[in-house]
This record gives structure tokens, sequence and C-alpha cells, in this order.
């Protein structure tokens, strides 16, 4: 019956991580920040500048997420909860179902996260992401 | 040594011989006892001893125990006699122990090391030794371990308690057993 991992230890997992995504790109922005200072770049060129460093925090955000689930399917945060993202059968996850999955995972935070509900009822403990992805998130025998 | 040796040595044998009976039949006297009471009883032992004491032959003695490794013999015999085990491991010693821990001495020791640079720099380098930094690593880690356990147990038990809570709320039946 606990095979899968339930909402609180996910959401402490997700928070893990995104303390780990969180705090890196404001270290990047700090130091990069402070670089420009130093600097007397027009403002055309901070704007655009800036533009770049939130494009690039999505595409590191996207990647954080994604190489890891398709790679072991543990992100650090499972790693440190001892739980993994699977395919149903057991296999990896693609870095395509990964994306979609990480896709998913925005769409259900967005109506009140009411898309992580289903964890609460189903069987699997599955959110949307996990339908979306056909993927379920089991524990880690530790 | 010659003609007068040659001539001189049978009644020197002798005399030698003779020497020794005597000494023999005086150490095995009566009266032998009774004079080494009395030469003790007297001070006059105590008076050469002091003389002695007072004089160069303490300081040869020393060099010659040192000189012939005596010190290092004598504690060979000692430890493989067992004697020193049983020292260590007496009563009296560790009654000695504690009358010597509760007199001024270890405020004094303890004192001077304080003050010693070279009990800071032993300190230095054994906390900068890589034995005693894995150590504290380990700890660290193992610390570390011990917390996200901990953590995992309990999120595993609200996992149960809150998806409990929001089908007892539903009116829903408990999660079916899956494998």
């Amino acid at each position: 019956m606990n095979n899968y991992a339930g909402l609180v230890t996910r959401a402490l997992a997700f928070a893990i991580d995104a303390a780990i995504v969180d705090l890196t790109g404001i270290a990047v922005g700090v130091v990069v920040g402070l670089a420009l200072s130093v600097l007397n770049t027009p403002d055309d060129v901070d704007k655009a500048l800036l533009a770049a460093g939130g494009v690039i925090f999505v595409l590191w955000t996207v990647g954080y997420f994604v190489v890891f689930w398709s790679a072991t399917g543990e992100t650090p945060g499972d790693r440190v909860m001892r739980i993994r993202v699977e395919c149903r059968d057991g296999r990896t996850l693609t870095r395509r179902t990964a994306a979609l999955r990480l896709v998913a995972l925005g769409l259900a935070a967005i109506p009140l996260l009411a898309g992580f509900v289903p964890v609460l009822f189903d069987r699997h403990r599955r959110a949307l992401q996990d339908f979306v992805a056909r993927s379920v998130v089991v524990r880690v025998p530790g | 040594m010659g003609l007068i040796g040659y001539v001189l040595r049978p009644p020197l044998a002798l005399a030698e011989s003779v020497c020794l009976a005597a000494l023999d039949a005086v150490l095995a006297a009566p009266f032998t006892d009774e004079a080494v009471r009395r030469v003790l009883a007297s001070g006059a032992l105590d008076r050469a001893l002091d003389e002695a004491l007072a004089g160069p032959l303490v300081d040869a003695l020393a060099r010659d125990l040192v000189r012939h490794g005596v010190p290092e013999r004598l504690a060979r015999e000692l430890i493989a006699a067992g004697i020193v085990d049983e020292v260590v491991q007496s009563a009296e010693l560790e009654k000695g122990v504690d009358q010597a821990m509760e007199t001024h001495l270890v405020d004094a020791v303890v004192g001077r090391l304080h003050e010693s640079d070279e009990l800071w720099r032993l300190v230095a380098e054994i906390a900068e030794s890589p034995a005693v930094t894995d150590a504290i690593g380990r700890q660290g880690v193992g610390f570390a371990g011990q917390v996200a356990g901990q953590v995992r147990a309990e999120s595993e038990r609200a996992d149960d308690g809150l998806e409990r809570l929001a089908r007892r709320l539903l009116g829903r039946s408990p999660r079916p057993a899956v494998e």
C-alpha cells in the first residue's frame, strides 16, 4: 500500500528542488549583476540582459527537472526523500515524456494546485502530470 | 713473569687458598651475625652511606647504569614478569592517583600545559590531521542522514494521515492496497 509516494513527501521533495533551482539562479544573478554594475552599460543592453537572464533561468529550470527525471528518475530532492519518477512499467521517462510531465506539472498548479488533489484519491497516488505522462512516483527502498 | 714469578706462584696460590678458607670460616662463625648487627645499629653505616651519597659516587653510578642500559633491561624484565600490569591494576596505585589528583599538582600541571605553545601546536596538528577531519565529516554526513531519515518517516506518516482525512471528508473508503 505504501509503495507510492504521497502528497506530503512529494511536496517536500519539490520544495528541496525549488530551493536548489532558485538559490542557484539567485547566486548566478547576483554574480552577473555585480559584474555588470561596474560596467556602464546602456539601459537597452540592461533590459536585453535581463530578458536573456529570464530565458536562461527558465531553461535552467526545465533542464534541471527534465534531465534528472529522464536520467535517473530522481532529482536531488527526490533522492533526499527516497522517491523516484518512473513509467508505470518501471522504465525511466524519456526526455520528451519528462518535458511533457513538467508542462503538466505547471498546469496542475495553476487552478489553485487542484491538479495535485488526485494524489489523495487515486489508488496509485497520481497527480495530473502523472496522468498526462503516464508516470508514477514510487518510494525507493532504503 | 720470569723466574721469580715462576718460583712465587705456588706459595701465592697457597696463601690465596688459606685466605679464602679463613674468610669462609669467619662468615660461618656465630659472632659474624652479631658483629653485622652491631655495625648496623651503630649508625656507622648510615654515616658511610651519607658520605657516599654526598660524593661523586651517585653520579658515577647513574652514568654506569645508563651506559649499561640497566633501566631498559630492568623495565623489560618487569614487563615480562607481569609486575607492571599488577602495579597498574593495583588498588594502591589507584588510591595514589586519586590522592595526587586532589592536590594542587594537577592544577599546576594543567596551568603549565595551558601556557605551553607546544601543546597548542600539537592540538592544531591533531585537529588538522586527516583522521580527525574525516571523522568529523563522517559525523556530519551521518547526522544529516539521520535528520533526512526522520523527515522521510514523518512525511510517510503525513502522507497516509492526509489521505485518510481527505477520504473521510468526502466519505470515500480507504485506498485499496496495490502492489
